[in-house]
C-alpha cells in the first residue's frame, strides 16, 4: 500500500482498472459458461462412445477367444501377418471459444474380406468376424481419441477460465478496491488536514488582525 | 494272389490299429469330465491322465497355461500322424496322410510368405510354423531365413518343392498388385487340384478319398460363396476363389450360388442338397449375417461324414480317412475347452461352444 500515491489522478486510474477487471471477469463467466456448456455435449458423446466401446471390446475378445479355439492361435496370428499394415489418419483442428480441438479424419478402418490381405479360401468367417469386430474397436477408439482430447482440452480451459475469474474476483479486483479506498481515505484525510490548516490560518490571521486593531485603537 | 493276400492283410493290420488308436480318443464321458474342471490348472493336470500325458509334460517345460495345452495338442497331433506313417505300408492309406499332412505345408509357407511380405522378424515367423507335414523345421528355418519372398519362392523351386510351381505362375500378378492373397488362392487351389491328382486311378480306396476330398471342397466352396455374398462382391471376382472338384456343386451350380443376393437366398437354394441342415439355423444368426454360425454347421457336418468313414469297408482306407477326422475333433474340443476355460466361461456356455462332441 505503501507504493500507491494517493493522488487524485492515481484514484482515477484504479477506478477505471477497477471497472476493467469487472468486464474482463463478466467476459470471462460468460466465456465459462459457455465452454461448459459445450463440455458437457461432448462428454455426453464420450460417456456413449464409451459404453459402446466396451461392448464392442467384449465382443471382439470373445470372437478372438472362439477363432483361436477352434481355429489354432497359429493359423489366426498367421493370418494377422498378412493384414497387418499401418493406419494413417489425417488430423485437422478447430477453435471452440478460442480452445482448439482437433478433428481426426474418420477413415473407416473397417474393411471387406477381400481387402484384409489373407486368402479365403484357407481362413474361416471366424477370423473374418474377429477382424471386423477389432476393425469397429478400432474405428470406436479413434473416434473416441478425437471427443476425448476435445473434452480434455476444453476441461482444462474451463479451468484456467475458472482460475482467472477467481484471481480476478478474489485477489485482483478487492485489492484494486482496497488501493482505491486507501487513496480516497488518504485525500480526505488530506482535505481534512487542509481545512482544518486553512481554518487554523484563518484564526491566526484573525487574531493578528485583532492585535492589530486593538493597537491601533491603544495609539488612538 | 498272393499279393492280394499281403494287400488284405496290410489293410486288416491298419485297421486293427486305427481302431486301437480310436478306441485311446477321448469318449464323451472324458470330454465332460474336462469340461466340469473348474480351472485351467486342474484342466492341464487332467489332461496328464490321457494319452496326451507325454506332450503335457513336454510343453510344461516350455510354457504354462492355455499355451501349454495348445503347444501339447499340437505336438500330439504331429506325432501320431507320423506314427501312422511309420506302420502304414498301403500305398493309398500313406497317400491319404500325406495329402492331409500337405496342408500343413501349404499352412506353413502361406506363414512364411505373409511374413516376408512385411517385414517379420524372423522368430515370430518361427513360433507360428507347425511342422507337421513333408517340409521339416529345418527346410522350414531356411525358407524363413530368406529376406523375401521372390527368394522364398526361388528356393521352393531349386529344391523342387511342388507348390513352387503355382506361386512361381502366380509371383508376376503378385509383383504387379502387391496382393498377397493371390498367391495364397493359387497355393489352396494347388493344393485340391494336386491332391485330387494323386487319387486320380480308380480304386475303391481312391474312391473314398476323393469322396472326402470333394466334400471338404463342397465346404470350401460354400463357405466362400456365403462370404463372398455378404460382403458383396461381384459375381465375376468371387469367381476366381472358387475351387473345381466339388461332390455336390459343379462349376455351374457354383456360378449359380454366387449370382444370389442373399445368406437367406443361398440356404434356400441348399434346401434340396445334403446341405438342407442349414435351413434349421435360427433366423436371427441369418439376419446378422454371422457366417460363423452356418460354418459351424458346415464344419460339424463335414466332421460327421469324415468319422462316419469308420462304419465304411474294414479293408480299405477308411478307418484312416475315419481316425482323421476323430482326431482332429478331439483335438479341436479340447482347444475350445481350454481357452473357455481361461474366459471362465460357464459349463453350458462351454458346451454350446464345443462344436463336435
Amino acid at each position: 500500500m505503501e507504493q500507491v500515491r494517493p493522488t487524485r489522478m492515481e484514484l482515477m486510474l484504479k477506478r477505471s482498472q477497477i471497472r476493467l477487471a469487472e468486464q474482463g471477469r463478466d467476459l470471462l463467466r460468460e466465456k465459462m459458461d459457455a465452454l461448459i456448456g459445450e463440455f458437457f455435449k461432448i462428454l455426453n458423446a464420450v460417456s456413449n462412445t464409451r459404453e459402446e466401446l466396451e461392448q464392442v471390446a467384449k465382443e471382439a475378445d470373445l470372437a478372438l477367444m472362439i477363432a483361436q479355439a477352434v481355429d489354432d492361435p497359429v493359423t489366426l496370428k498367421s493370418a494377422a501377418f498378412a493384414t497387418r499394415r499401418s493406419i494413417t489418419v489425417g488430423i485437422t483442428g478447430k477453435n471452440i471459444m478460442g480452445v482448439p480441438v482437433p478433428v481426426i479424419e474418420k477413415k473407416r478402418i473397417s474393411r471387406h474380406t477381400m481387402e484384409r490381405g489373407y486368402g479365403i479360401i484357407s481362413t474361416s468367417g471366424r477370423i473374418d468376424e474377429t477382424a471386423e469386430r477389432f476393425e469397429a474397436e478400432l474405428d470406436l477408439l479413434i473416434q473416441l481419441a478425437e471427443t476425448e482430447t476435445a473434452m480434455r482440452r476444453l476441461g482444462s480451459e474451463i479451468q484456467k477460465t475458472r482460475r482467472r475469474v477467481n484471481a480476478l474476483e478474489q485477489i485482483l479486483i478487492p485489492e484494486l478496491k482496497s488501493e482505491a479506498k486507501y487513496i480516497r481515505s488518504a485525500i480526505e484525510e488530506r482535505e481534512r488536514e487542509d481545512i482544518f490548516r486553512l481554518k487554523k490560518v484563518k484564526s491566526i490571521l484573525e487574531r493578528k488582525k485583532k492585535k492589530v486593531k486593538e493597537k491601533k485603537e491603544a495609539a488612538k | 494272389m498272393r499279393s492280394c493276400r499281403v494287400n488284405e492283410m496290410d489293410w486288416g493290420y491298419i485297421n486293427a490299429r486305427m481302431r486301437g488308436m480310436k478306441s485311446r480318443l477321448l469318449n464323451k464321458r472324458a470330454l465332460d469330465t474336462l469340461v466340469l474342471q473348474p480351472d485351467l490348472a486342474s484342466l492341464i493336470a487332467e489332461l496328464e491322465k490321457t494319452p496326451y500325458r507325454d506332450e503335457i509334460i513336454e510343453a510344461k517345460v516350455r510354457y504354462s497355461g492355455v499355451l501349454c495345452v495348445e503347444y501339447a495338442l499340437r505336438k500330439n497331433f504331429t506325432r501320431t500322424f507320423q506314427k501312422i506313417l511309420k506302420f502304414v505300408r498301403e500305398p493309398e492309406a500313406e497317400r491319404y496322410i500325406r495329402i492331409f499332412l500337405h496342408r500343413w505345408d501349404v499352412q506353413n509357407i502361406k506363414t512364411i510368405l505373409r511374413g516376408k511380405n512385411i517385414h517379420i522378424p524372423a522368430e515370430e515367423i518361427q513360433d507360428c510354423l507347425v511342422p507337421a507335414g513333408e517340409l521339416d523345421e529345418a527346410t522350414l528355418t531356411e525358407l524363413v531365413r530368406q529376406p523375401d519372398v521372390r527368394a522364398v519362392i526361388d528356393l521352393l523351386a531349386t529344391w523342387q518343392v511342388v507348390y513352387a510351381r503355382p506361386l512361381t505362375e502366380s509371383y508376376p500378378t503378385f509383383a504387379k498388385s502387391g496382393d498377397l492373397s493371390l498367391l495364397e488362392c493359387a497355393l489352396n487351389e494347388f493344393y485340391y487340384a494336386d491332391a485330387l491328382e494323386q487319387v486320380k486311378p480308380l480304386s475303391y480306396n481312391n474312391g473314398l478319398i476323393r469322396n472326402i476330398l470333394a466334400l471338404e471342397i463342397d465346404v470350401v466352396n460354400l463357405r466362400t460363396v456365403l462370404r463372398m455374398i455378404r460382403d458383396q462382391v461381384a459375381p465375376g471376382e468371387a469367381k476366381k476363389f472358387l475351387i473345381s472338384g466339388g461332390k455336390e456343386f459343379d462349376q455351374e451350380g457354383l456360378d449359380h450360388l454366387i449370382t444370389l443376393h442373399s445368406i437367406e437366398e443361398v440356404v434356400e437354394e441348399l434346401k434340396t442338397t445334403p446341405y438342407r441342415f442349414l435351413a434349421d439355423i435360427p433366423p436371427p444368426a441369418m439376419r446378422t449375417q454371422k457366417i460363423s454360425v452356418i460354418e459351424k454347421q458346415l464344419e460339424k457336418f463335414l466332421v460327421q461324414k469324415g468319422v462316419g468313414a469308420f462304419t465304411g469297408d474294414p479293408l480299405s482306407v477308411a478307418s484312416v480317412i475315419g481316425y482323421f477326422w476323430a482326431k482332429y475333433n478331439e483335438i479341436t474340443n479340447i482347444r475350445i475347452i481350454s481357452r473357455c476355460k481361461t474366459a471362465d466361461f460357464t459349463v453350458e456356455q462351454l458346451k454350446e461352444e464345443l462344436i463336435y462332441v
